[in-house]
């Protein structure tokens, strides 16, 4: 499926690229022109787009949609059809980045049954080069912990192919709320972590920072569009104090210490506080979906007819029964509290054991999207403090009538 | 807009009444609402003394029944339930019973007198309501004091406020259409769909041990998020709900990606009615037309 590049280290690429960052300005509109050189080029710019679902299809159907609120926009990373669709004001794309790099279902292989024979087909696939710019850092950090996992045991051809085609620019996040966590797991809102580079606003344009050798390429390729008026005292200056400031807003919705909440989640798989994690919780799965770090799927065969058909990989959840339902009816997983640990195991355990890091940017979807109220932040804060202080926690609810983790 | 902070009368009572239930051993956990980090939220109460955690006010949206699903093994675990519902919540209450997937001595319902909710839970404080922010589904309400309680709490309330666009103009909206731009509309709608079933999972009344979208021999719908596959997942969604649905908006509420899905429903709750006259209410006997069988039946076929 690829053309045989060595497409997993430019995936990895990004850390494994030297020297010191290239720092460039460049205003609203020298922005805008380079996306529309981008576009021109034939290349796809990714970015988050806002739609009104209420304008669409017809006025009359959009009313038919109208909710007051948010409700009636919907963010998400989306390939652009012109410069001018371009919106750094916007929010936290709904669903994270990842949709780009392993899409909600792909079809990896066709097949015709011909009396006995079995006729596969290979899906062709190209990895056109794009550009994703504007990406939120939680996102893009998110792209570089799943490449371990991606190129573990197996290496993931479709994956590695889309991340070596890929630049990604990020913003330094400008939207910043009471469930966003970052620098509690590792990252931050000006990181450039699975990124080529990072825009910070300024006045008047944008700070340009390139990390990568695939940022300092589509630096010199853009140079028409920077300027490298960057003074320290005052652009670079007023960068580096947003991106301070952004920190120091994060850390204040949560301080936990990874290492023990690793360790601890480890050695007390049956403790109560994880063994009723998740009484509220509706076992949906909605917080998987939205997770820019959660990477299982299914592989299954779509019948398309009789005797052929399409072999895709989809998402698929761990908060459902099906996702380890033995062949023989056995369940090891037979109930949501059990299913919730799982979720929380793998990624501030099981997962920081293997690959040396957590599963999980902070970017606060899960909690967000979910309408029972299971809240990461107030969990992890539960777990660390258990961690730091195990007596207290070992004194919580008997475990034949389990409380919330906290209230 | 937003003056008052209505925290429903009868929250003392609430909570007296949860007290001594778990204090005489009625009940094992009350299931009701308290203050999150943000809004409000479900919370199981299993101590007496935490019975004072208990609140109710217009940011209590949650249909909590869905916990009495036969599908919470977790839940049921903990022992006998006493439930905090709404009139919309003891519809799905009835709905169970109807359906035989509760026994009514498995839960003990306290009823709170309900003027209506907003549209969204996740706010610091309890708002008075308004056209713009009450949940569209509250206009209209013919159970704000549910009859299917054990114990009622709260004042008589009044009618909540008529939505900027109600539900029924929605739908009517979109019946004035063309069939091709109706179908437009829904087909990008039910392109977002990402297949989580965070609809099926929290609705009260999705009570199949196996979904049919679990079922692969045969494959009835394609799992796969692709258009068809989610016209396949909704649709069908939708008509096993027809007739069942108490309209409690969890689906649409839980739904990450915003697909209006209260407007599928409303449309089955208005065919419902004028094909076999019927309205989904908190009376267990009011049997429902998917799961009735009449001599008299006017659908020829079927005899």
């Amino acid at each position: 499926m690829t053309d045989g590049t060595d497409t997993t280290s430019a995936a990895r690429g990004t850390a494994a690229s030297s020297g010191p960052p290239e720092r460039y300005f460049l205003s609203e509109a020298d922005l805008r022109s380079l996306v529309g050189d981008l576009l021109g080029a034939g290349t796809e710019v990714i970015a988050p787009l806002a739609t009104d679902v209420c304008q669409s299809p017809s006025a009359v159907a959009a009313s038919a949609c109208t909710l007051p609120g948010a409700a009636a926009v919907d963010i998400d990373y989306r390939p652009l059809a012109g410069a001018d669709e371009l919106d750094l004001s916007r929010g936290l794309p709904q669903l994270s980045l990842k949709e780009h790099f392993l899409p909600e279902h792909e079809a990896l292989c066709r097949w015709k049954q011909k009396g006995t024979t079995v006729e596969v087909e290979d899906v062709p696939v190209e990895f056109a080069p794009r550009v994703v710019l504007a990406a939120k850092p939680c996102d893009s950090a998110a792209l570089a912990v799943v490449d371990q996992v991606m190129n573990w045991d197996y290496q993931d051809e479709l994956w590695n192919g889309r991340r070596a085609a890929t630049t990604i620019i990020n913003l330094a996040c400008p939207v910043i709320d009471e469930s966003c966590f970052c620098t509690a797991v590792g990252t931050a809102p000006d990181d450039t972590k699975g990124a080529d580079g990072l825009l910070t606003p300024v006045d008047g344009g944008y700070v340009l920072e390139v990390t990568t050798d695939k940022g300092r390429a589509f630096a010199a390729a853009h140079a028409a569009r920077l300027s490298d008026d960057v003074p320290a005292d005052t652009r670079g200056r007023q960068a580096a104090d947003e991106r301070a400031a952004a920190r120091a807003r994060v850390a204040a919705n949560l301080e936990i210490d990874a290492a023990s909440v690793r360790d601890w989640i480890g050695t007390h798989f049956e403790d109560p506080l994880l063994a009723s994690i998740a009484i509220r919780c509706n076992g949906c799965g909605a917080c998987t979906s939205v997770c820019p770090t959660c990477h299982c799927f299914d592989i299954i065969d779509e019948e398309e007819g009789v005797g052929r058909g399409t072999r895709r990989r989809c998402w698929d959840t761990c908060q459902a029964p099906t996702f380890t339902l033995h062949a023989s009816g056995h369940n090891p997983r037979d109930d949501q509290n059990v299913r919730y640990r799982q979720r929380i195991n793998h990624k501030y355990s099981i997962y920081p054991l293997k690959f040396g890091e957590v599963l999980c940017t902070g970017c606060g979807r899960c909690t967000r999207v979910c309408h029972a109220g299971q809240d990461i932040v107030e969990i992890l804060q539960a777990i660390d403090i258990a961690a730091r202080r195990p007596g207290e926690a070992a004194a919580e609810p008997a475990p034949d009538a389990p409380e919330p983790v906290t209230s | 807009m937003t003056e008052a902070a209505p925290v429903y009368t009868g929250v003392d009572d609430l909570r007296r009444i949860a007290r001594e239930l778990l204090e005489a051993g009625d009940v094992r956990v009350i299931i009701g609402y308290e203050n999150a980090r943000v809004g409000a939220r479900p919370v199981f109460v299993t101590d007496p003394a935490d019975a004072d955690k208990l609140i109710f006010d217009t940011r209590c949206v949650h249909n909590l029944v869905t916990y009495l699903n036969p599908r919470r093994d977790h839940v049921a675990e903990l022992g006998k339930i006493g439930l905090v519902v709404k009139g919309c919540d003891a519809k799905a209450v009835a709905g169970l019973l109807r359906e035989s997937q509760l026994k009514r001595d498995d839960v003990v319902l306290i009823g709170v007198r309900c003027g209506g909710v907003l549209e969204a839970s996740e706010l610091p404080a309890a708002l008075a309501l308004t056209p713009e922010n009450v949940a569209p589904r509250c206009y209209g309400c013919d159970n704000r004091e549910p009859t299917l309680t054990d114990h009622l709490v709260g004042e008589p309330q009044p009618e909540p406020p008529r939505p900027v666009m109600t539900i029924d103009e929605r739908v009517a909206a979109l019946d004035g259409l063309p069939a091709e731009e109706r179908w437009a509309f829904w087909t990008e709608q039910f392109s977002k769909c990402v297949r989580c079933y965070a609809c099926r999972q929290v609705c009260p009344l999705c009570v199949c041990e196996q979904c049919i979208v679990e079922k692969t021999q045969p494959q009835w719908i394609e799992p796969s998020a692709h258009p068809r596959g989610n016209v396949s997942w909704n649709v069908t969604r939708a008509l096993h709900l027809a007739g069942r649905c108490v309209d409690c908006g969890e689906c649409e509420r839980f739904c990450p990606v915003g697909i209006p899905l209260s407007l599928v429903n409303r449309k089955l709750q208005q065919i419902v009615a004028e094909r076999y006259d019927y309205k989904v209410s908190d009376d267990p006997e009011n049997v429902a037309p998917i799961g009735d069988y009449r001599l008299d039946d006017q659908q020829e076929f079927i005899k």
